[in-house]
């Protein structure tokens, strides 16, 4: 990083999400998946979201999903984003469950990007971190 | 069978500060003004007010909450206001947004907890660019966002929108319809932020984005500002100077579901029909029965979620509903007669109310739906959670 890169937000780990960061940082994606009914949630909950049982832990998940939408930011309103605007937001949906998504970051405007196109996830050292990112595949 | 409070309480007095960008007063000093008018206009001292209720919350995550400075707490003006020497009931909502303050009044008015409610909404503009998220860290749900370039609500509510649109084959051009109609409603009402700029689809569609498909006149406008209404029982109202607006029923958004935006993004639906539902039941109305409609619009597709979601259109159609002057003052449905928050300025689902007030009991001037008999109002969106309830003119 030069001297002159904005810093970048980075995330807070707490004890809930430790592992998806420690799993990140091995290049691995992992999701938090409920041990008596297999439903997957994300962000991280204490309770599974669907049976409510507190056995919970995170499993590997494959990496390929699907794009369920996206937004073209043009504010300059978030710590380290400010120059990279218009950059894209994307809302993945991974194959391991209906409206699993997660968010990731793309360079630039949307341009060619349709709902439903294939994505799969590649990983970003930022700062300590490593970040599970998606690509689309075009 | 009915619900047995319908008509039982009802709204008397109505109050409002200017709603400005940069006011000449703190926030606090504004919210006490709004809420003395609306005393003084219900044909009540303020000693008579024993009850409070508001929704407090900050403009945006992040931004400050210094009591009378950023928001105005009950706290507040238990201290400040000079009310009854004993207030005897209050409610502090932190979900639900302001519709919420009211329909716990209705509450507290018929099991007698006390005689007169005065609720209100004071909205605070940080100086500083508006809605800016500067930390180096994020925790929380945030930290699966923040550090993705993705923070603001508005940014989940452009991907919502790009969902809608995409699912029911709309292009955003149609959206011009509605928020001109917002814009031309505003030209009408002398209090809001935008009476005196009128709004062309040229410009609504030349706007600078914001999060694309949200551009600039697609998100409402940040004011500095408070409303303010007093509400009482029915019995007491009868009695009171102004025609009262009788609330008839009333519902929130008890969708099941885990708090996270992006789990919501297109449960429009399902969560906003019972919502609708909760309020139409206990009124014993339907969608046919609604003569003018205040459907919140901190973002303009906000509005689409509810015409479909409280049955004015039929899934997906709500762009198409609203277009030939269909929502228009003298369309099938007039539609955020006051300008929405899009127009009027944000005021977090309070304007809505208070217009709502305003068409039954023939107080909306220059743009008055003549015989007004019922209106609806719902704030929030049914992607994240808000309340609402109708209006009548007769109890």
């Amino acid at each position: 990083m030069t001297s002159n890169t904005p810093r970048r937000v980075v995330p807070q780990p707490d004890e809930l999400t430790q592992p998806f960061w420690d799993a990140a940082a091995e290049n691995k994606l992992v999701v938090q998946r409920c041990q008596d009914c297999q439903f997957w949630s994300h962000p991280p909950r204490i309770m599974c979201n669907k049976c409510h049982s507190l056995n919970q832990k995170y499993e590997q998940v494959s990496g390929k999903g699907r794009l369920y939408s996206w937004a073209v930011m043009h504010m300059q309103s978030i710590t380290g984003f400010e120059d990279r605007v218009p950059y894209t937001t994307l809302l993945v949906e991974l194959e391991e469950q209906p409206k699993l998504l997660l968010l990731s970051y793309m360079d630039g405007s949307d341009e060619g990007l349709k709902v439903g196109q294939p994505c799969e996830v590649y990983f970003e050292k930022v700062e300590d971190f490593t970040l599970p990112q998606f690509r689309v595949l075009k | 069978m009915a619900w047995e409070g319908k008509g039982k309480t009802a709204v008397v007095g109505l109050g409002m500060s200017k709603l400005t960008r940069r006011a000449d007063k703190p926030l606090g000093a504004l919210a006490l003004d709004a809420c003395y008018a609306a005393i003084a206009d219900a044909g009540l001292k303020p000693s008579d007010i024993d009850g409070l209720a508001t929704y407090p919350d900050q403009p945006f995550r992040g931004a400050g909450n210094r009591d009378g400075e950023d928001l105005v707490n009950a706290l507040f003006l238990m201290t400040h206001g000079e009310f009854a020497p004993d207030i005897k009931w209050y409610a502090q909502i932190s979900t639900g947004m302001i519709a919420s303050a009211p329909i716990e009044g209705v509450n507290a008015l018929m099991s007698g907890a006390c005689n007169y409610v005065l609720f209100w909404r004071a909205m605070h503009i940080p100086k500083g660019t508006y809605n800016s998220f500067r930390g180096y860290q994020a925790g929380g749900d945030g930290q699966f966002g923040a550090p993705y370039g993705h923070v603001h609500g508005y940014q989940t509510h452009a991907m919502a929108y790009r969902h809608y649109l995409n699912k029911y084959n709309h292009n955003r051009e149609k959206m011009a319809a509605l928020v001109t109609n917002s814009r031309k409603n505003a030209n009408l009402n002398p209090n809001a932020f935008f009476h005196e700029q009128p709004m062309s689809v040229e410009d609504y569609l030349n706007a600078r984005m914001i999060a694309d498909p949200l551009a600039l006149f697609d998100c409402d406008v940040p004011v500095e500002g408070c409303t303010a209404l007093v509400m009482t029982t029915a019995d007491r109202a009868k009695d009171l100077k102004n025609k009262p607006a009788y609330i008839a029923g009333y519902g929130q958004n008890t969708a099941h579901r885990p708090e996270y935006m992006t789990y919501m993004i297109d449960d429009y639906l399902a969560a906003g029909r019972p919502h609708a539902g909760k309020i139409y039941e206990r009124a014993g109305m339907g969608p046919k029965d609604i003569d003018v409609a205040e459907l919140y619009d901190g973002f303009s597709p906000s509005t689409l979620y509810w015409l479909e979601a409280a049955g004015f259109c039929g899934e997906g159609e709500a762009l198409d509903f609203v277009q030939n002057g269909n929502v228009s003052l003298t369309g099938s449905l007039p539609l955020n007669t006051f300008g929405g928050s899009l127009s009027e300025g944000r005021l977090h689902g309070m304007g809505h109310l208070a217009e709502a007030v305003r068409q039954v009991t023939d107080r909306a001037e220059g743009r008055q739906i003549k015989g007004a008999n019922t209106s609806i109002a719902i704030d929030g969106s049914p992607l994240l959670r808000g309340s609402g309830m109708i209006f009548t003119r007769e109890p």
